[in-house]
């Protein structure tokens, strides 16, 4: 077992397996490189919340919460860098959150996990198309 | 900061795996060609900073506002 500290939820206890591994952290973020998502009781919604600093936690939910139909289109890069070897473990979250009245879903920097291996990444959805693709 | 003046068709190698070419200089924009091992991740900056200030506003929720996602969510 792994036990960590969290702001919110106290100490913590879970088993290695459930640890999800971002080998570059999160954008601006990198020293966060290792999360567990945790369910918050019947919502949709779960916290991501880091075991690198107690008091990093995000509102995630999966953007069919929020869109009717939602896809990314994926670079090959972006499959290698998690390890991907099957569509249906790649699992899409956004990050919300409140202002004011409104909420914020942040559909720019989605967060991708491939639940086989337990790799995220964010990306960072660029509105304009690439010329070409990434050689290598 | 390093400055270097490169010409149209001129490159810069980053260390051995990336190379960054001048592609074309047409009024106040320069085209880039970057060539990058292809699970290196390569962003405009603006978008870059855009996000990672995104990301510092959302990392220190409350509950509160949780229930307020919830909410806004609708019944499920």
């Amino acid at each position: 077992m792994i036990k960590f500290e969290t702001s919110r939820f106290g100490s913590l206890e879970v088993e290695p397996h459930r640890v999800i591994d971002f080998p570059e952290g999160l954008i601006g973020l990198p020293e966060l490189k290792k999360f567990i998502l945790i369910d918050h009781r019947d919502t949709p919604l779960k916290w991501l919340q880091s075991l690198d600093d107690p008091d990093m936690a995000f509102i995630v939910g999966s953007p069919s919460l929020l869109v009717a139909e939602y896809s990314l289109q994926l670079e090959d890069g972006v499959r290698k860098y998690l390890q991907l070897n099957k569509e249906e473990d790649l699992v899409p979250l956004v990050i919300m959150r409140v202002q004011g009245e409104d909420i914020i879903a942040n559909f720019q920097g989605p967060i991708l996990i491939n639940a086989e291996k337990m790799r995220g990444v964010q990306l960072v959805v660029d509105s304009k198309p690439r010329a070409s693709q990434k050689a290598g | 900061m390093l400055v270097l003046t490169r010409k149209s068709n001129e490159s810069l190698k980053l260390g051995d795996d990336i190379t960054i070419t001048v592609v074309e200089i047409k009024g106040g924009s320069v085209r880039l060609g970057i060539e990058a091992p292809a699970t290196m991740r390569i962003f405009r900056k603006e978008l870059y900073d855009k996000i990672r200030k995104e990301n510092l506003l959302s990392a220190n929720v409350m509950e509160d506002e949780f229930a307020k996602i919830n909410k806004s969510l609708g019944p499920k």
